[in-house]
């Protein structure tokens, strides 16, 4: 049986015949990026739960925790994407396909937090019936 | 990860893949896009409701338990951070099988999933002790609707709280957080059994040579990529409900 034809050609992409070796330095380069990575988002995890569990009572105003925990986030989530998911590695219209999309959480989350906001100023002003 | 040099003018001139990435691999990151906007979708109404209620449970309050240590709280976010670990963890020990299957070292390949499929199960009995120990304490789908009885429950709020607003609005905040928090949790516990089972059988699959005899092991790049993401909405959802 031919293996190749189970999910297209993939000759193209993949010369079955260059193989990494594992323990060339490029390979053992990737190895330790990854460790690297491991421990920044140890850390960053670290860091958001001593926010979360001491961040008020130091007087610090909940909407710059939050900042915090936002910009922390979307650092981790950055890291994972282009790590982890190695998304750093393909080509520029392969990241543009997939990061275009989502930018249309930007008006998402603006709109409904807005939305949920503007109600809560009208039960807090108005019975309604 | 492709080893083929692109020249750019031929890219979209047919007969390859203009991205340089298997039709596989192109359409499981467009699945996880699809996904990604079903779980924003359950966040962002989340949100909606929050900032449209008057009143919210405090999580350091809500999650504070944590199993033989603190069973009745005085833990605050001690358990989940331990879950978000388990989670990272395997998230690593994934992306070192997808590196392990680049150099074909099908013993590496082995050993690592075997440590991701680990990880996964040890997340879900975290949450399983988690919604037990919840349930246990009245909270479920549906529980503490308007008018409920706030003894068993005014712990879950900050203690400054207005006891008025507390009494009128507090079972209703409670209801809305504990619907919220079992679906999108659920959703994404659902997701995380879901890839324990791929692991498990991209596994099974390299134990019997299936990606050694096809001459690459790019099935583990797309579960991959999968269970990754599944890590991704986690940090999503750690934030949104534990930190926020």
């Amino acid at each position: 049986m031919h293996f190749s034809d189970y999910e297209s050609d993939q000759s193209r992409l993949y010369n079955i015949h260059h193989v990494e070796d594992k323990n060339s330095s490029s390979s053992k380069a990737k190895v330790k990026k990854i460790w690297t990575v491991t421990g920044i988002l140890a850390i960053v995890t670290i860091v958001e739960v001593i926010l979360g569990l001491y961040g008020t009572s130091t007087g610090m105003p909940k909407w710059l925790i939050n900042t915090f925990f936002i910009a922390l986030t979307l650092f981790k989530a950055a890291y994972i994407v282009k790590v982890f998911m190695h998304l750093g590695d393909e080509l520029k219209n392969m990241i543009s396909s997939i990061l275009i999309p989502l930018t249309l959480f930007f008006w998402f989350i603006l709109a409904f937090l807005w939305d949920g906001s503007f109600w809560l100023w009208i039960n807090n002003h108005f019975t309604i019936r | 990860m492709s080893s083929v040099a692109v020249d750019k003018k031929k890219l979209w001139g047919g007969g390859q893949s203009p991205f340089n990435l298997s039709y596989g691999k192109v359409m499981m990151w467009y699945f996880l896009m699809s996904d990604a906007f079903t779980f924003g979708a359950f966040l962002i109404s989340y949100g909606t409701t929050r900032f449209f209620s008057a009143l919210w449970p405090d999580p350091n309050l809500v999650f504070a338990s944590f199993p033989w240590f603190a069973p009745n709280g005085g833990a605050p976010m001690a358990f989940v951070s331990l879950m978000t670990f388990i989670l990272i963890l395997s998230s690593v020990t994934m992306v070192l099988a997808v590196h392990a299957g680049h150099c074909r070292d099908k013993q590496g390949v082995i050993k690592w999933m075997i440590w991701t499929i680990i990880g996964g199960i040890a997340f879900l009995a975290c949450q399983a002790w988690e919604w037990t120990h919840l349930y246990h304490h009245g909270a479920w789908w549906g529980s503490y609707r308007p008018g409920a009885d706030m003894e068993p429950l005014k712990h879950y709020f900050n203690h400054h709280t207005d006891a008025a607003l507390l009494a009128k609005e507090g079972a209703d905040a409670a209801h809305k957080f504990f619907n919220f928090f079992f679906t999108i949790t659920g959703f994404h516990g659902a997701h995380v059994a879901s890839g324990v089972v791929l692991n498990i059988i991209i596994l099974l699959n390299t134990i019997n040579g299936t990606y050694e005899k096809r001459g690459h092991y790019e099935m583990v790049e797309k579960v991959g990529l999968y269970w990754h993401f599944v890590d991704l909405v986690w940090v999503f959802v750690f934030t949104c409900f534990y930190l926020l």
